[in-house]
């Protein structure tokens, strides 16, 4: 629409205020396995393009869900079917 | 576009709770082919999607609270009730099965020699294994705690270890377990004991491995920073499934385990 993002693009400020101690904030330990990824993450999930947060991801998301939506469906389809079939009664 | 004028979180439409729905419904018509059918496809099917939908669905509450920022405090006391609720009432599953054990070992009839253990059981010896597990079970429910504390007071390695730790003691647990299971001489075909024995410490033994993944879930969050040191509920559910855990196994040492011996 040409407007502004109504969400900012820049890393929130912590939703806790100034007390809170990152633990990404004690320098030792900060290249123990891994670096932190979060504000880079909250940057990504907070991208105003409409998309729920399901499918925020793109890609690989919509595989997932594409994937998941197949196996409930088409296993319900066929549930159905073998509880029908199983409801048939035998021949002597 | 209007900003809520309210700090609830009105979530994003998500197909997973009727997936999550249909899943049910495939695992437990799963169930009936493989107990009267001999045909497992279903069952498979039913477990997979499960997986699926438990996956994604907790990997967006995720998204939505670590990376979107909508678990106000308020959503934070929602979620707390929620999960002591989810407790209590596994803690009332486990009472069932307590019940259906005294009611059996109160008064043994006479097809069971008028006796607990019923003639020809021998029980596994209380002072052994179980008494190991015991030990490993309290521990754990110390080290969590140890990583608790450490991750209030901002320490990121030690909180690593301490989970590592926890971890580590529930697989020691289910495995050391899993070699009672296999080593001992009744089964759960062995009449009312074998059934009240293996049901409840089967069912206990699920537990384990729920919160052991639980818990797991969480040290992958605590290396990815996702935790902060006043907002870190996700590992505090975990806790305190874990100690529920902890604290059902206590009772079923002391009832099962050492009175019914």
């Amino acid at each position: 629409q040409g407007l502004k993002p109504i969400v900012s693009t820049e890393s929130p400020a912590l939703i806790f205020g100034t007390t809170t101690k990152l633990a990404s904030d004690l320098p030792a330990t900060d290249s123990f396995l891994g670096k932190n990824k979060v504000p880079d993450l909250q940057k990504l999930f907070q991208k105003a393009d409409g998309l729920p947060v399901h499918l925020k991801r793109g890609v690989p998301d919509k595989l997932l869900y594409r994937t998941t939506m197949a196996l409930t469906i088409g296993g319900t389809i066929y549930c159905l079917v073998a509880l029908y079939m199983a409801s048939q009664p035998r021949n002597q | 576009m209007a900003h809520q004028a309210h700090s609830y979180h009105m979530v994003d439409p998500s197909p997973w709770p009727i997936f999550g729905a249909a899943a049910a419904l495939l695992t437990t018509s799963g169930l009936i082919m493989w107990f009267h059918h001999n045909s497992s496809q279903l069952l498979a099917l039913g477990l997979l999607s499960m997986l699926l939908v438990m996956l994604q669905w907790w990997r967006d509450i995720v998204r939505e609270s670590t990376f979107q920022g909508h678990h106000t405090p308020t959503v934070q006391k929602g979620l707390r009730y929620g999960m002591i609720l989810f407790i209590t009432s596994e803690a009332f599953f486990f009472l069932g099965f307590f019940w259906a054990f005294f009611h059996s070992s109160l008064a043994p009839t006479p097809e069971l020699g008028g006796q607990w253990p019923p003639t020809g059981i021998k029980p596994l010896n209380p002072l052994e294994v179980p008494l190991l597990n015991t030990a490993i079970l309290l521990a754990s429910g110390v080290t969590v705690t140890w990583a608790h504390h450490s991750i209030t007071e901002g320490n990121r390695k030690q909180a690593i270890h301490a989970l590592t730790l926890t971890i580590l003691l529930g697989f020691y647990f289910t495995a050391l377990q899993a070699m009672e299971y296999y080593e001992a001489p009744f089964s759960i075909a062995d009449g009312v004991y074998g059934s009240t024995f293996f049901v409840a410490t089967g069912f206990h033994g699920l537990h384990v491995i729920i919160g052991s993944s639980f818990l797991s879930i969480c040290l992958l969050r605590l290396i990815k920073f996702h935790f902060t040191s006043n907002h870190h509920f996700g590992f505090e559910a975990a806790a305190w499934y874990w100690h529920f855990v902890d604290i059902i196994w206590l009772f079923l040492y002391m009832t099962i385990y050492w009175w019914g011996a």
